[in-house]
């Protein structure tokens, strides 16, 4: 069954830069086109995610990686082509979303579950072990704000990993953990994938990822330029790196 | 996709817990905490209580007690709307990274500010009380819940208006905030409508906010709800909300690139 079907779809931020007063006296500044400017930020890009399977997104910076998880996720509306999901899906696409520095760990967990779609009785029901998986321990009573970033990825990551995802999408948010803890994520992921569960993620961490997932697509300027194995779409961007210009 | 019908529970939880979040952000680090939820609005209270019997003596009976029972409904829809204004611009982070019913911000919004009204009855009560208007406790307490419901219906379309328009035209937020300071005097609020002009009363008349303000102070001060004002907010409601539900169909999508 596909979890996560992509056909044909573009996506373009449209012109951002805007008129306001300033510019309508002053006159408008002309910026050279860079790196990153170019008609659509996603162009043409099908795909699609089976259950049970793991698919890995790699792509220099600004190639819209980021783009294409927030339209699978449904956040982003596509201009052209459609994106079909499947399920319950979680998604961890920045540190701390949905987080607030002046709750506790603890109201940050009912809050952020229920973003996630569980009821307050399942939260409560699985809370030691939401606390457990963080190892955050007594400073789950503590609020956000005396936490460093890593207990918060450790938390974000503890309640998405106890909210009955169907799908996860995980944006490079792993990389703050320290070792032990990116550990207990990798094997988190592969116990969830071997149980069914379809993850999609996007790293820069080329090993992770490789022992992460089996699928894998390679994103260049906006374009999908391979997907099949995570093997070939990383060899792809390697490639690129070398001869970025291409 | 989940039924939207089995969504509801799950979305009512959600409300609940983002409305005492925001709660518990404003009183928690105050060392009175939730004690200023009540003593905030009756330091206010006391404040123009004060000031209109001893000061400013305005030739209208209990005129202290005629300004709190508007002041404070006021306030409700004042605030909701003015923060309401921000739910999505502020919330940048809630609405591009995770998938949320984007309609529950504006509502928390206005279901946070009428808590803080419901905090503010009984201190409206102690000022009717010792101003011996309260002449019909029962009347004037049990239609309070029924004015709560028709207040949040108004109040909430208003807000997602202007929670959506302000994701496309930033100057709204500043614009909202100079409208409603207008309002507030141009309103029959801080002064009964026979203070008006006849000719201007019309004027009065077709501003939503004064049935509104009115049937506050009916159940308040007499315990009468006035049912032309009623259906008449009513009426409001209804084609503010046919408004907001047309807009947010046609804008929502874009919400999250904008923010």
């Amino acid at each position: 069954m596909k979890m996560i079907e992509v056909c044909n779809v573009f996506k373009s931020y449209g012109s951002t830069s805007r008129v306001g007063i300033k510019e309508l006296i002053v006159g408008k500044r002309i910026i050279k086109e860079g790196l990153f400017s170019r008609k659509w930020a996603l162009e043409d890009i099908s795909f699609s995610v089976d259950a049970g399977r793991s698919l890995g997104i790699v792509g220099h910076n600004g190639t819209g990686k980021s783009t294409l998880l927030s339209l699978m996720l449904g956040t982003l509306k596509a201009d052209r082509g459609s994106v079909v999901q499947r399920g319950r899906i979680g998604a961890m696409l920045e540190l701390g979303s949905g987080f607030h520095p002046d709750l506790t760990g603890r109201e940050n967990v009912f809050l952020n579950a229920s973003i996630l779609g569980l009821r307050i009785s399942e939260i409560r029901a699985q809370f030691d072990a939401i606390v457990d998986f963080s190892e955050l321990g007594s400073a789950i009573e503590q609020p956000l704000r005396t936490y460093s970033a890593g207990m918060i990825a450790r938390l974000a990551f503890a309640v998405l990993a106890h909210a009955h995802s169907d799908v996860l999408l995980i944006d490079e948010v792993l990389g703050v953990g320290d070792a032990s803890y990116q550990k207990k994520c990798e094997d988190f992921f592969l116990r969830y994938i071997s149980n069914g569960g379809t993850l999609v993620i996007v790293s820069h961490d080329l090993v992770t990822i490789k022992r992460l997932c089996i699928d894998g697509i390679c994103l260049h300027k906006g374009k999908l330029i391979e997907w099949s194995s995570i093997n070939s779409a990383v060899d792809c961007y390697k490639k690129l790196s070398t001869c970025p210009q291409q | 996709m989940l039924n939207n019908s089995l969504m509801l529970p799950q979305w009512i939880e959600l409300l609940y817990l983002l409305v005492i979040k925001e709660l518990n952000i404003r009183y928690k680090r105050s060392i009175l905490g939730y004690f200023w939820a009540i003593a905030n609005p009756f330091a206010f209270a006391f404040v123009y209580w004060i000031a209109f019997k001893f000061i400013m003596r305005i030739q209208m009976e209990n005129y202290s007690v005629f300004l709190l029972t508007g002041m404070f409904p006021w306030t409700w829809m004042n605030q909701a709307i003015i923060q309401g204004t921000g739910c999505y611009t502020n919330n940048s982070s809630l609405v591009r990274r995770v998938k949320l019913p984007k309609l529950i911000l504006p509502l928390s919004n206005v279901v946070q500010e009428m808590i803080h009204f419901v905090f503010a009855i009984p201190v409206i009560f102690f000022f009717i009380f010792i101003s011996g208007c309260l002449t019909h406790p029962l009347e004037q307490i049990w239609q309070i819940p029924i004015m709560l419901v028709i207040q949040l219906m108004f109040v909430y379309p208003i807000t997602i208006l202007f929670g959506l328009l302000n994701v496309f035209v930033r100057d709204i937020q500043y614009i909202v905030g100079i409208l409603f300071s207008i309002l507030f005097f141009a309103t029959p609020m801080v002064y009964p409508i026979n203070m008006v002009p006849e000719k201007y009363r019309i004027y009065s008349e077709l501003n939503p906010l004064f049935p509104l303000i009115e049937s506050w102070r009916g159940i308040l001060i007499d315990g009468v709800i006035s049912f032309s004002y009623i259906m008449n907010i009513m009426i409001w409601s209804a084609a503010l909300s046919i408004f907001a539900a047309l807009l947010y169909r046609r804008l929502s999508g874009k919400i999250a690139e904008l923010v």
